[in-house]
This record gives structure tokens, C-alpha cells and sequence, in this order.
């Protein structure tokens, strides 16, 4: 990056299942105002605003974000949105990276909203999302969601031996940590055996495995180097930025090894590199990652380097993606515990690692963090993948 | 859900003292199928799985693409023989589809004989437990009167 990028204002609303009393404009406005304050800044410091807002269907509209804009008081200022399903969020902020790195803007903010409640049922909600599918083969096989990732997880089943069990035991901690988040939409204590017992949805997956459907708003706040005197809070800088994508339908892969998220992989090793992570075992303290079923999360350990390939299970039986292991993953109770607010997810989860280099993420707070990554993905069997490395 | 009026000129309700204003987005479409479109008419009229051939590299696409994403050249159509191997199978015991409604049905990943990629498609087993990765497949068709000239005109069975 030709310039060093700051995180200098952090902000959200509370994540729920439904929002009944606020449109999806005023949940985007709570969140910017929060992370105006939380700057020290006024809306006249934003040169260029990013919106993550994924589906029009949820918003109801195809230009959602012209629509917050100006409600902002923003106009004649840029503002453009950005929607690459659940990695709309990391892809928005990649964007505004880009934005001030290349010294366009000093300050730019993104601003992360979902509702995904005001689809009037579970069913067009995800007919909503099935509408992403390759429109000339595979939609018209009404193929789900869970399928795509439900491959991933059937391979690392048969060739690793991975169980139920033990992807309940992810389920378990997200909901588990979402206890310590009074953000968090699902905080539960739930055992392995809730989980085994919850209906079933496609084998593997049952109805805990899954994440959440939620309403709420994210928003960071960026500033260039020179700019960062500007603001009240002290920064906290996005040193690596890693961004890929794959085939948008369901089984078709170019041969990546043992990587059953290519996209993934390549998205991390890349914000790895600019970041100059080297061992991400030992440099990455804390991370926020895409659970969007709870097998996919130890996959993602595997891809993500803080363990060997097939190695992830032992990673979670071990305890190192707990609260107090070496490595916690989703303190926030991620997509399974927290929320999936969908555009505004990969910005939360910034949001999370921000206050947790700050010392600021209260009961679910990792001690001495000074590095953490932020990953978000979508599509087919992440199709699209985001990493960031953020650090104090 | 009972309700079949149009969403849009059915009163507001009122939950929790907000108001909840019903609406609808219905569009429909008529979507050329253009360069790809042997595949559909012989599908429906032939009851024939087409892919292409770059003539290039070799590569087989099916489903079929005009050109090679690495070539960059025009592909050639050929038929596939409908013979594969199962790569993944998967049942839906809870379907949120409106186009399969009726559960369980099996959908799988088939890598099809001489293709570059699997794709995947419907899965027509006796039994669940009939399927196995590796195992191999073959297509049938859906009898023409009740081909529409969509991938869901056909389905895969195991091999004897
Ligand atoms: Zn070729």
C-alpha cells in the first residue's frame, strides 16, 4: 500500500433478529454515529463513504445505499456500495482501503447494513439468496445455501475422519463467547448434544450448525497517516488486505491441493504477505472468521495457517480457538453466536478485532492483542473470500 | 401466508406499535440463452447432455462454455456420453426451495466422463445409502413429454 491505513472510529448497533422499530437507513445512521463519536469526528471529516449491503432483495431496493447517503447529509460527497455476498462487508472495506491508500481520500467511511427480517419469510428470504446461483445451469436446481458449503465439510469428513461431534463443539463456543458480547443476537450455553438433537437440515448440517439471520449496522472509520491527528482515538492500522475469488458454481474447482477453500487460502496468504506475517500460528492473537456452519469453521483453521492440513479438529479439541487458547477465533460468537447482519458482517468483525487492540471488548476481551484477522467470504463454497490483518 | 392478495394493496399492520407494511417484488424474465443455446433445445428435444471442446487445449466443458476461460478461443460442441462418477452426494431433509419442494431429494456432485469440472445435478437413488464418492453414475432422461428444457430434466442413478 502506498499509504499506512488507520482504523480511527468504530461503531454498531445491536444485532437481532429484527430490528421492528428502525428501517434499514436509521440502523445505518445509529452505527455511523456511533462511530463518528467514537472518533472524535463529524460527518463533515468523511471524504468518501463505502456501503456493504448485500441483497436488494433485503433492503427491498436496488440502490439502497443512495437512499442512506443522503439521509447522512452526505450528497455531492462519493458514496458507492459494494455487494459480494457474505464477503460484501471485507470487500467494502478493501475498497476503502483503496480509497485512502492511494491518497484519493483522507478519511472514508464504511458502513455495513442488513436487514434481512423485512423478507416477509424464511422461504423467499432464502430464495432471495438462491437468486446468486449460475442463472444458465444451477439455479434452476434450487440448490440451497448449505449444500455448497455442506461439500466442503462431507470431504473433510471422509478424508480426516471429522464428526458431528466435533463440529458441534464449534457451535458450542460461538454461542458460548456471544454470552460475553451484549451485541450479540443468539448468546446461548448450549451442549454438543443440543446440537446432535436440532433438526437436520442437509446432511451434516442441522438447524445450531447454522448462522444466524440478523438485522443490524456496522461502520469503521479510515483515515490516512497524515490525517489520523485529526481525531480523538488513537489508531489502530489494517497492515494487510487479501482479497480472492473462485468459481461461483457450487463444484467446479481448479485443483488447490488440499485446500477446500481456495479462495480463502489465497486471500489470507495475501494479507499475510503485506502484513509480513510469517508464522500466523504465533502472530495471529485473535481472529474473526466466516462460521457460516460450524464445520466450515475448522476448515477455515486449516486454511488460515494456524494449523497443518487436517489438523483443525485437533486445533479445537486442544483449546486453541477458546476464549484463553493461543489462538481465539469468534470472541464475538461470529456468525453462529453473534450475528449475520450479512453486509455488515466482514465490517463488524473489523469492528471486534479494533476493540479488541484497544483493550475494549469488555468480558470477551483477549489479553495483550496487538494483531488479529478479520476473514469474511460468499458464494458458492466461498467464492469470494476477504482476509484483513489488523494491528496496534 | 394464507392470504394470496397482492401484498401491496393489503393494509399496514401494526406490531408492537410499528407499523409493518407489506409489499411484493414479482418480476419475470425471458432469458436468452444465446450461444448456449444447442444445449437447451437438445436437452428438450433430444434428451442429449451437450458440452464443448476447446479446440485448443482439449478441455471439455459441460456444462458447456462458448469460449476457454484460458484460451481465449472459441469452443466446438460435442456430446457427453451421460456416464460419470459420483464426487458428492447430499440429502435435503428441509427444502427452502420453491423449484423442489418435496423432501428428501438427493443432490450430488457428478464428474462426468472426459470434463474438465463436476457439476452438479439431481440424484435419483433407491436408497440413500445406495450412494458412494467414486461410485459410477449415468444420466436419465425425464420421458420428452415432461422435459422442459432445464438441468432438472434429467437425474443420476448409479450403474447397475
Ligand atoms: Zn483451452
Amino acid at each position: 500500500m502506498n499509504d499506512r491505513v488507520a482504523v480511527m472510529g468504530v461503531g454498531n448497533t445491536p444485532f437481532k433478529a429484527r430490528h421492528i422499530d428502525k428501517t434499514f437507513p436509521r440502523l445505518a445512521y445509529e452505527s455511523v454515529k456511533a462511530a463518528l463519536e467514537d472518533a472524535g469526528a463529524t460527518k463533515e471529516d468523511i471524504g468518501s463513504t463505502v456501503y456493504a449491503i448485500y441483497n436488494d432483495f433485503f433492503e427491498h431496493c436496488a440502490m439502497p445505499d443512495l437512499h442512506i447517503h443522503y439521509q447522512l447529509g452526505l450528497a455531492r460527497k462519493p458514496g458507492s456500495r459494494i455487494t459480494c455476498g457474505g464477503a460484501t462487508g471485507g470487500y467494502a472495506v478493501r475498497a476503502a482501503v483503496a480509497e485512502v491508500a492511494s491518497g484519493m481520500h483522507d478519511v472514508v467511511m464504511v458502513v455495513g447494513v442488513e436487514k434481512v427480517g423485512d423478507v416477509a419469510n424464511v422461504f423467499d428470504m432464502v430464495k432471495s439468496i438462491t437468486y446468486a446461483a449460475d442463472p444458465f445451469f444451477e439455479a434452476s436446481l434450487g440448490a440451497s445455501p448449505a449444500g455448497s458449503y455442506g461439500g466442503a465439510i462431507l470431504w473433510h469428513m471422509e478424508n480426516y475422519g471429522t464428526t458431528e461431534e466435533d463440529m458441534a463443539r464449534v457451535v458450542v463456543k460461538n454461542k458460548g463467547n456471544a454470552r460475553n458480547n451484549p451485541d450479540a443476537q443468539s448468546p446461548m450455553e448450549v451442549t454438543v448434544e443440543d446440537v446432535l438433537g436440532s433438526p437436520l437440515i442437509i446432511y451434516p448440517l442441522k438447524i445450531l450448525d447454522h448462522c444466524l439471520n440478523s438485522e443490524g449496522a456496522a461502520t469503521i472509520i479510515l483515515a490516512s497517516e497524515k490525517a489520523v491527528g485529526r481525531f480523538s482515538s488513537d489508531p489502530v492500522w489494517i497492515t494487510g488486505v487479501g482479497a480472492s475469488t473462485e468459481s461461483g458454481r457450487q463444484a467446479e474447482r481448479d485443483d488447490a491441493g488440499k485446500s477446500l477453500f481456495p479462495a480463502v487460502r489465497a486471500s489470507a496468504l495475501e494479507a499475510y504477505e503485506m502484513a509480513g506475517v510469517a508464522d500466523p500460528g504465533s502472530a495471529i492473537q485473535v481472529a474473526e472468521v466466516y462460521d457460516s456452519f460450524s464445520g466450515v469453521e475448522i476448515c477455515l483453521y486449516e486454511e488460515f495457517g494456524l494449523c497443518g492440513w487436517g489438523e483443525g479438529v485437533q486445533f479445537l479439541t486442544d483449546g486453541r480457538a477458546d476464549m484463553g487458547g493461543s489462538n481465539p477465533v469468534n470472541p464475538s460468537g461470529g456468525l453462529i453466536g453473534g450475528e449475520h447482519a450479512i453486509g455488515a458482517t466482514g465490517v463488524y468483525q473489523v469492528v471486534e478485532i479494533v476493540r479488541q487492540i484497544r483493550g475494549e471488548a469488555g468480558a470477551r476481551q483477549v489479553p495483550h492483542v496487538t494483531r488479529g484477522l478479520a476473514q469474511s467470504m460468499g458464494g458458492a463454497r466461498g467464492a469470494y473470500s476477504v482476509s484483513i490483518v489488523v494491528e496496534g | 401466508m394464507a392470504d394470496d392478495r397482492d401484498p401491496r394493496f393489503v393494509p399496514i399492520k401494526v406490531q408492537d406499535g410499528f407499523a409493518v407494511i407489506p409489499d411484493r417484488w414479482k418480476v419475470d424474465f425471458r432469458v436468452s440463452a444465446g450461444e448456449l443455446s444447442r444445449f437447451y433445445i437438445e436437452l428438450k428435444e433430444n434428451a442429449r447432455l451437450m458440452g464443448t471442446r476447446c479446440p485448443n487445449c482439449g478441455s471439455v466443458y459441460c456444462w458447456p462454455r462458448s469460449w476457454c476461460k484460458d484460451c481465449y478461443v472459441d469452443c466446438e460442441w460435442v456430446e457427453m456420453s451421460g456416464k460419470g462418477k459420483l464426487t458428492l452426494c447430499s440429502r435435503v431433509e428441509i427444502s427452502l426451495s420453491d423449484i423442489q419442494k418435496e423432501v428428501p431429494f438427493f443432490q450430488g456432485g457428478v464428474h462426468l466422463d472426459g470434463a474438465r469440472y463436476p457439476v452438479v445435478v439431481m440424484l435419483r437413488p433407491v436408497e440413500f445409502e445406495d450412494l458412494h464418492v467414486g461410485m459410477p453414475v449415468h444420466a436419465e432422461f425425464l420421458p420428452s413429454e415432461e422435459r422442459t428444457g432445464r438441468i432438472r430434466d434429467f437425474y443420476f442413478i448409479p450403474d447397475e
